[in-house]
């Protein structure tokens, strides 16, 4: 186990070098943090990402990779929230849009953001890969379980379902939505693929 | 369609029994090349029959006849010996093989003892 | 042609030189310690086995040899015979004299087992403890020895499907590495990956090639098949061979050989009459079924003829309207390659009664799906009283295969040859809109035409597969599919050439969707969709 987070940090920080430099800071921060995982028992490490306005976080466990996303090949006929399949490192994955799959709708770009590059999340499932893609530059960030909210009831007015959610994160003054991808991934969800 | 494991630490020997028993319409579900495999493959595939040669690198066949009655006490086991096994082969009978095949036996020979065996 | 014999006398060989160099062995540590029961066991164990294989498969003199070293070794582990120097002499001679004879069974001078050592076998054996009679002296076969490895071996199929999927991996990067090196327009580089490219396709095809089996292996299972089945009807069937020898990827035959069982016993039970039927209607008395293999560029050609009642039309129809398929009128109206088609369908049934070989709810269905899993196809042709004849396309082997490359909409496709009967290019003019679709009148034949942008791009609802205003440009680049009995043409943007591609499975939650067989990639480094040509023909149906 260990050797396999050891291995997960280096390829981490190795897709960060691709991406900008200011980026490589913010993501090979996410080395550093694993290491204190290890020492503090209650903190949790998430990859933090935007869908529309709202801040969501992924636990790193479920986070193979994070890469400037290659180019998409689209396939007909197959849900809109699918993109379509790409090449990463010889392997061809599913690429999925969260916000179509949610019904939720995209921020307006800002000025330093270059609409031609996105991001993929390279989730690892039980037996496959599956690719997250988000616009901003992913973040990593390490926090207190404390700050978890477990049973947040304020929730009627997301668009994503209960089960889906592991919790609220209350950071500062930011709203952290903890999604649990691999309950996304479950095979109800799938079967929903076929046209 | 009934299944059939087959214990015989000669690859020829499991081969002419394999083809014989499939031709005649059997599964054979497993092939063990010793005594140790059978016992593995016969809790897991768990035949109709099981054919058993009496001389196997690890143990003997009389061994794992036991073995495989012990956590299978009504499972079909027909042993394959050869002229002069005489005394193994009684044996055998004793601990509750059904029947037995003599090495080097006929198609016929071989699917007639199956035959009856499954029919027991 | 590798006959069930050839292959038994291969794996007795084998075998046989497999326990030959252990015994070696064994008795080598026996003379270190006389006393070792295990060692003495497994000698004891492969002579054994050695004497009752050579008796099987009719090799006399070694299998004698074998019986009468079992019998001294089996004296040994007695204590009735002592391992003395002079036993161990002639022990040592006599499991030469094996090696000899198993090394030369397939050699051209047949060697006899030496009289001198028969002899001194059988004196330590009768003899036992009394040691006055001579040992005579025998000449010696170890000082001319060579040291034989088998040349055979046996390999599991799960280590060459491994090897062939390493190979499909290291294809799609050569491909890769070539394209780059035009790129850069580096000699040395294009020289080097020109090499690559032979020797992966050398590679590529020695691989394939060690998975091939004969189709003999399969066929030659059928005559005793076919006997218990005919029995089982009173019927009377004799089967003809041919084409044993041809062969193919060993996992294709393994799912052919369920699909082929299927069809010889439905050849049998709903096909073939009875004798006294037989008689009466003018054939001979013996119905005749024929099973062979040919070869046919990519693929192998299997088929299962018989004489019997063949289809009759008429019933299908009725029964495709009666288990509503198709309406009553336009079941009048299809031909009859369209009709046959319906035998293909899942659920649909003919059979009125369940024998105790044929039905048990299994159709044809299953046979095609069987098929179809290994982008083969299946064509039926049948006459009323005169006989069925089913034609199976398979691929050689399932990892390669060539394809055709295109493009629709910027995207990258490929079909699988199988599929594909031919390409052509039509005038604009010469489509026309019948019915909500597109036909052509291709070499004589009315084939149903599909824009593929139109059923694959645009939005269900605005779908209209029948209008021509849809269509960009004046010449229509077509490519005539076939799937179950069934042409369709697909018109498509740009039209490449055709390369063999190796057919990456779509992983999950992807591969749930039948359009496509799997992706691959092109040496340009794109991802190249693999359309199924049996989910887009119906995705077609289901939609015009």
């Amino acid at each position: 186990m260990k050797d396999k987070s050891k291995k997960k940090e280096e390829q981490l920080a190795a897709d960060a070098v691709t991406t900008s430099a200011t980026d490589v800071q913010e993501i090979s921060s996410l080395a550093e943090a694993t290491k204190s995982t290890a020492a503090a028992e209650e903190t949790i490490h998430l990859i933090v990402f935007k869908l529309g306005a709202e801040e969501y976080g992924i636990k790193i466990e479920q986070v193979k990779e994070v890469t400037v996303t290659p180019s998409v090949t689209r396939m007909p006929r197959t849900p809109d929230f699918i993109k379509g399949v790409a090449n990463i490192r010889g392997d061809i994955i599913a690429i999925m849009d969260l916000e179509e799959r949610f019904g939720i709708r995209p921020a307006p770009l800002t000025s330093d953001q270059n609409p031609n590059i996105t991001y993929t999340l390279v989730i690892e499932a039980r037996d496959y890969s599956i690719g997250v893609i988000v616009r901003e530059v992913p973040q990593s960030l390490n926090l207190s379980m404390a700050k978890i909210d477990k049973a947040p009831s304020f929730l009627q007015d997301i668009n994503i379902h209960a089960n889906y959610i592991e919790g609220i994160a209350k950071v500062n003054e930011r709203l952290i939505i903890v999604l649990d991808m691999y309950k996304i991934l479950t095979q109800d969800e799938i079967q929903e693929l076929k046209s | 369609m009934k299944r059939i494991l087959i214990v015989d630490d000669s690859f020829y020997m499991r081969t002419m029994l394999k083809n014989m028993l499939t031709d005649a319409g059997y599964e054979i579900v497993g092939e063990a090349p010793n005594g140790q495999t059978a016992l593995e493959l016969a809790k897991e595939t768990k035949p109709d029959l099981i054919t058993l040669d009496v001389i196997l690198p690890d143990n003997t066949g009389l061994d794992v006849l036991k073995g495989i009655k012990a956590e299978q006490p009504d499972m079909r086991v027909i042993i394959v010996s050869a002229v002069g096994q005489e005394v193994i082969v009684n044996e055998a009978m004793e601990y509750g093989a059904l029947s037995y095949i003599v090495k080097p036996f006929s198609e016929e020979k071989v699917l007639e003892v199956v035959k009856k065996a499954l029919e027991e | 042609m590798k006959s069930r014999e050839q292959e038994y006398k291969e794996i007795f060989i084998a075998e046989a030189l497999e326990y030959f160099d252990a015994l070696n062995r064994l008795i080598s540590e026996l003379e270190k310690r006389p006393q070792d029961d295990q060692v003495l066991a497994e000698i004891f164990r492969m002579l054994h086995n050695l004497k009752a294989n050579a008796k099987a498969i009719g090799y006399l003199q070694i299998s004698d040899l074998s019986h009468k070293l079992e019998t001294a070794f089996g004296l040994i582990r007695n204590k009735e015979l002592s391992f003395s120097d002079e036993v161990v002499g002639v022990l040592f001679d006599g499991i030469d004299m094996l090696g000899e004879l198993i090394g030369n069974i397939d050699g051209e001078f047949p060697v006899e087992p030496d009289q001198v050592l028969l002899r001194n076998l059988d004196i330590i054996v009768d003899s036992l403890s009394d040691s006055t009679i001579e040992l005579a002296k025998v000449q010696k076969f170890s000082t001319s020895r060579n040291l034989t490895l088998s040349d055979l071996i046996y390999i599991q199929i799960r280590k060459l499907d491994h090897l062939m999927n390493l190979v499909g991996e290291l294809i799609i990067d050569r491909d890769r590495i070539l394209s780059l090196s035009r790129e850069l327009d580096h000699d040395e580089l294009k020289q080097v990956s020109s090499h690559l490219y032979r020797i992966t396709e050398e590679l590529q095809y020695s691989v394939m090639d060690a998975r091939l089996v004969s189709i003999g292996t399969l066929f030659n299972k059928f005559p005793r098949v076919v006997r218990d089945i005919a029995n089982a009807e009173k019927k009377e069937v004799d089967l003809e061979l041919s084409g044993q020898d041809i062969q193919i990827d060993r996992n294709i035959l393994q799912i052919m050989t369920d699909s082929l069982l299927h069809l010889v016993r439905n050849a049998i039970t709903h096909g073939i009459e009875k004798p006294a039927e037989r008689e009466k209607s003018g054939k001979p008395k013996t119905g005749n079924l024929e099973l062979s293999a040919r070869s046919d560029r990519e693929s192998v050609v299997i088929t299962l003829a018989d004489d019997g009642k063949g289809i009759d039309l008429k019933k299908v129809r009725s029964a495709a309207v009666q288990q509503r398929m198709v309406s009553a009128d336009v079941a009048e109206d299809l031909p009859d390659s369209e009709v046959f088609s319906f035998l293909f369908e899942p659920g649909f049934s003919m059979a009125k009664e369940v024998t105790e070989f044929s039905g048990r709810g299994v159709g044809l269905d299953v046979v095609k799906n069987a098929i179809d899993s290994i982008g083969g196809r299946i064509r039926v042709e049948s006459e009323k009283g005169k006989g069925t004849t089913f034609t199976l396309q398979l691929p050689t082997s399932i990892a390669v295969k060539g394809a055709l490359l295109f493009e629709v909409d910027s995207i990258f496709y490929a079909i699988p040859l199988i599929h594909t009967d031919s390409v052509v290019a039509l005038d604009k003019d010469e489509l026309h809109e019948v019915s909500d679709v597109l036909v052509a009148d291709i070499k004589g034949e009315t084939v149903t035409v599909v824009y593929l942008h139109e059923l694959l791009n645009t939005g269900e609802p605005n779908m209209r597969l029948g209008d021509k205003t849809r269509l960009q440009g004046q010449v229509q680049n077509i490519i005539i599919v076939s799937y179950n009995n069934r042409k369709l043409g697909l018109i498509v943007d740009k039209l490449y050439r055709q390369q063999d591609i190796v057919v990456k499975p779509l992983s999950k939650p992807l591969d749930s969707i039948d359009l496509y067989g799997g992706v691959t990639l092109l040496g340009t480094g794109k991802v190249c969709l693999v359309l199924d040509v049996p989910a887009i023909t119906k995705y077609f149906i289901s939609k015009r």
